[in-house]
């Protein structure tokens, strides 16, 4: 039962990543595609504790919410913040 | 957001599930069988921790470290050198750029600048405790080294880059400290092997334990505790490495138009 739950979590989390994904691509204001991204890094995340990977998770949580928005934001206040 | 973006969305989600579907009743290939571990995998959890193999065992309880340094220590140390690599082409992008002071407004209101000084300890606190506690629990010295990094990030961005040059966090000091953990790493990878050159005994670069051959090892317990021998050293310069590449790496990118055109104008070079 409780592999189901884990199972049927995973691919929620799984789905909306996808969905994150296109969005992160498809997005023309810059700072928003990197909350999309942001946001697909926390459900891979979660993907990773549901299948018993903590040590993924615990350098996954601060490179990918943390550490890679903040470059990326910090590039794009150099820039354009909209793509043409 | 516009329809056909959802229509894309959507029939891009239809595809990966209709995938999983054809995989699960083994469409694409056969389905691994996920009752019984691999032997590979076997060996390792019995022999992460094994008082009794002490020749095959990192005395370590976290099977993940152990492999990570012991195991295949030497994996490790290239992928850190890579990391370190890529750190140096970043600042060697924007050598000779100094922080000139006063440039930007410095920071944000007083409001964040207070929270962020209650958070900011707790953040490192956190970092160290995943470091320290590696080789006995999930983590080590990349994760703790990353979210201390974190800390880096929010005092920039609340604080501004001005406060930190004041209070010491320049490129110079983080690239010697980044520089420190690596050769830190290299020296416990051949500590052993010197000790045994010194005093004529076998031994073996990246050993840990007494391994077949060579009597010499780290301390695998202190007052009790497993310490994992060198896991204990690995994990404290990787987190040392790790925190300090990430911070420069972001102090690298934050650097204000003004001071990197000087220095390719040629003004203010050192």
């Amino acid at each position: 039962m409780i592999d189901l739950i884990a199972a049927l979590l995973m691919a929620v989390a799984a789905v909306t990543s996808i969905v994150f994904t296109y969005l992160a691509v498809v997005e023309k204001n810059l700072v928003q595609a990197v909350v999309f991204s942001a946001v697909q890094s926390t459900m891979y995340a979660l993907i990773y504790f549901l299948l018993m990977a903590p040590d993924i998770v615990l350098v996954y949580l601060p490179v990918g919410v943390g550490i890679y928005p903040a470059i990326v934001l910090l590039l794009i206040k150099k820039t354009d913040k909209v793509d043409e | 957001m516009k329809v056909t973006d959802l229509v894309v969305a959507a029939s891009i989600v239809a595809l990966a599930l209709l995938l999983s579907y054809a995989m699960f009743l083994g469409g694409i290939g056969p389905v691994p069988v996920r009752s019984e571990l691999r032997t590979l995998a076997l060996n390792y959890i019995l022999l992460t921790y094994n008082p009794v193999k002490v020749v095959y065992s990192a005395l370590a309880p976290e099977g993940v470290t152990a492999i990570v340094w012991d195991y295949r220590g030497l994996d490790t140390y290239f992928e850190t050198a890579v990391m370190f690599l890529a750190i140096i082409s970043v600042v060697a992008l924007t050598h000779g750029c100094k922080v000139r002071i006063g440039l930007g407004k410095g920071g944000m209101s007083l409001i964040v600048k207070t929270t962020t000084r209650v958070l900011m300890p707790l953040i490192v606190l956190a970092g160290v405790s995943i470091t320290m506690h590696g080789w006995l629990t999930p983590g080590g010295g990349f994760q703790g080294g990353a979210t201390i990094a974190v800390a880096t990030v929010l005092a920039l961005v609340t604080y501004s880059i001005d406060t930190l040059a004041k209070h010491g966090i320049r490129k110079r000091v983080l690239l010697a400290m980044r520089s420190t953990g690596l050769i830190g790493i290299a020296l416990t990878a051949v500590a052993l092997l010197i000790i045994g050159l010194a005093i004529g005994v076998n031994a073996y670069i990246f050993q840990n334990q007494k391994r077949i051959g060579s009597p010499l090892a780290f301390p695998a317990y202190f007052s009790g505790t497993p310490t994992g021998g060198s896991l204990l050293f690995y994990n404290l310069f990787e987190a040392f490495a790790v925190s300090a590449g990430l911070s420069l790496a972001i102090i690298v990118t934050s650097l204000r138009e003004k001071e990197v055109k000087e220095t390719l104008r040629g003004e203010g070079v050192e």
